[in-house]
């Protein structure tokens, strides 16, 4: 017998939805390999991020399927999506803002130090793992890992979700628009991450408003326009950001 | 740097939350860069973060009614009093503690005084005229104030009624309960002094002339259990997220439902086991008694820096919410003011820590 064939990581196939009467994503078919990173593009309303939340859980789809290295999943919730190692990070994270930086971290999957029954987590090993992910991420300077996150600004926000996704090795780290409302240090952290996430053996969505960041990091390029794909396989290093420009506004 | 984390951390409170600028720690990191010498820095940042937390303007309160009442009549702190103050506060404070943790989850429970009435009257109806052994009848007590939490927690999470209204409803079905069943009538209770879980729950020694409750201890145990719970624990970390952003614990695999439900259930059994250790200690069960008092314990826990809105909670500031109330219910009566004005200083309290605890929230926001 040879080897199976290699599945994509992800597969969406066929998938509608809208919203009332507003048509948001048609027969909008993705896939994303293993170790890929992808970037999506496309003008504001063009469907991007509905079809990410669709993956994510966030909202569900009316109808089109599912696939995860060749299984149909069904992802009704944000947990679903989180339990198959799907990890997304939104504008505003989903964070809580009163935790410091180290129990949102750790949030849902505690390392326990010292008997069962009482109940303790590890807060050194805590501290110590966010400190050295905080670094990771570009936001060590002098930020210790107890700060709560409600006196953090967007761009730190960010960067602590993203140090989430990296700690906990989803599969699948979908960015949207991570790179809005930062700092220039902060977007290089990000951009780094997610240069290094294909090395660490993650796949990526990446969605940006700025062209050129995506040029730097991705693989392929995927673009919508009103609500379907309308290019899914163009690679960054054999066109222009011109080029792209015109498929995204559909002026070729 | 590290000793002042440190001091944030066992207390496990989070400054209050939500800005997109800078404040306390990491502005305390900046101060922390200015060209002080090492200590000072870290006296003043020290100083700095003391000050910032919630739990500073009610040990001041704290302090200054002690003193002032003191001052005035030196009575106040002499054996008698404090014995007598003590007796009935840490019963109320029983039912504070376990409020704090419910409110830290963003719920809370009104029907506690009406549970805390109706327990002894259940247990002393149960060995009065069912001839049931004391040990058993306790059990049965707490066990039915278990139920009595886990419908507030079935109703608030699976119905998705606010906490408000269900445990109101709870509140009078229960407080219905007990009048119905003794008539409206206080139960016989014999002096259970003699028996040996009376003694275990509320039997009183003296330590030179200060008359001490057993439910002294019981008290503190639940201030180390809870406290220890809130801020050490996987437990802790989730009533804090549960209350603070629920969709985000969810999404994480937090069990939001569960987590309040057994926090409600906790705070129901506490409000009966303290209703049944005042019993017992007075030797009275009254189908009326506790009532109000769930509005004075949320007092407690507010004063104390506690965010009624959830996420925010401190076992250490609720306790000094409970003496804060208590000693000044004390004290004006001892130094001569009519007991009938308590509720003006109490409201003045309410109003006055709030303005303060909302002050500091806002200065942290603002970064300065
Ligand atoms: N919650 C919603 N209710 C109704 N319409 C929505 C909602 N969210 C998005 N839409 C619509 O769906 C379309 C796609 O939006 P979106 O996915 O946010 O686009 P993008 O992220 O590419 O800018 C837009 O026309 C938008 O107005
Ligand atoms: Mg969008």
């Amino acid at each position: 017998m040879s080897q199976p064939v290699r599945q994509p990581l992800i597969q969406m196939s066929h998938i509608y939805k809208s919203y009332g009467r507003v048509q948001a994503l048609e027969d909008v078919s993705l896939t994303v390999n293993t170790h890929e990173i992808v970037g999506l593009l496309g003008d504001n309303g063009a469907g991007k991020s509905t079809l990410i939340k669709v993956l994510s859980g966030a909202v569900p789809h009316t109808s089109g399927d599912i696939f995860m290295r060749g299984q149909k999943v069904q992802i009704h919730s944000t947990t679903d999506a989180i339990a198959l190692g799907i990890e997304t990070i939104y504008q505003d994270s989903a964070l809580v803002t009163q935790l410091s930086i180290a129990r949102n971290l750790f949030l849902g999957r505690e390392p326990m130090i010292g008997p069962r029954w009482m109940n303790r987590m590890d807060r050194k090993m805590m501290d110590r793992v966010a400190g050295e992910l905080l670094k990771r991420v570009g936001i060590g300077k002098n930020i210790p890992p107890t700060t709560p996150i409600g006196s953090l600004s967007g761009g730190e926000r960010q960067a602590v979700a993203i140090a989430r996704a990296m700690h906990f090795d989803s599969d699948l780290i979908i960015l949207d628009e991570p790179t809005n409302n930062l700092g220039v240090a902060e977007t290089q952290g990000v951009l780094r991450f997610v240069r290094g996430a294909r090395d660490s053996g993650h796949s990526c969505i990446f969605i940006a408003h700025n062209i050129h960041h995506v040029f730097q990091v991705v693989d392929r390029i995927v673009v919508m326009r009103r609500g379907r794909v309308v290019a899914d396989d163009i690679d960054p290093k054999k066109t222009t950001v011109e080029a792209v420009e015109h498929v995204i506004t559909g002026m070729e | 740097m590290g000793g002042v984390s440190r001091t944030t951390d066992c207390v496990g409170l989070p400054p209050p939350p939500s800005s997109p600028t800078r404040g306390g720690v990491l502005h305390a990191a900046t101060i922390a860069g200015a060209p002080l010498s090492e200590a000072t820095a870290s006296q003043r940042l020290f100083a700095n973060k003391f000050i910032a937390r919630p739990e500073f303007g009610p040990l001041v309160l704290l302090v200054v009614e002690l003193v002032v009442f003191w001052s005035i009549n030196h009575d106040f702190l002499s054996p008698g009093n404090i014995g007598n103050t003590l007796a009935f506060t840490v019963e109320l404070g029983l039912i504070a503690l376990a409020m704090t943790l419910l409110m830290t989850s963003g719920e809370f429970d009104l029907s506690v005084g009406s549970v805390f009435g109706f327990s002894p009257v259940l247990m002393w109806t149960l060995m009065n005229s069912g001839g049931v052994p004391m040990e058993l009848a306790l059990l049965v007590c707490l066990g039915v104030a278990g139920a009595i939490g886990y419908f507030n927690g079935w109703f608030v999470t699976k119905l998705k009624i606010p906490s408000f209204l269900v445990t109101l409803g709870m509140l009078l079905v229960v407080r219905g309960t007990a009048l119905f069943i003794t008539d409206g009538f206080p139960q016989r209770t014999w002096s259970a002094g003699g028996h040996w879980l009376a003694q275990v729950l509320v039997g009183d020694f003296y330590i030179g002339g200060l008359r001490i409750y057993m439910s002294l201890f019981w008290f503190a145990i639940a201030v180390a259990v809870l406290g220890y719970l809130l801020t050490q624990t996987k437990v802790g970390n989730w009533i804090q997220a549960s209350g603070g952003n629920p969709l985000a614990a969810r999404a994480r695999g937090v069990n939001v439902n569960r987590t309040k439900t057994g926090l409600f259930m906790l705070s129901s059994m506490l409000a009966a086991f303290a209703g049944v250790i005042s019993s017992i200690r007075t030797s009275a069960a009254n189908p009326n008694s506790g009532t109000g008092y769930e509005l004075e314990v949320i007092a407690m826990v507010v004063i104390g820096g506690t965010a009624l809105t959830g996420g925010r909670g401190t076992i250490f500031g609720t306790v000094l919410g409970i003496f804060i109330l208590r000693v000044m219910r004390n004290g004006i009566v001892l130094i001569g003011v009519p007991g009938l004005a308590y509720n003006i200083f109490i409201g003045a309290i309410i109003l006055g820590m709030m303005a303060l605890h909302s002050w500091l929230e806002r200065r942290h926001q603002a970064g300065t």
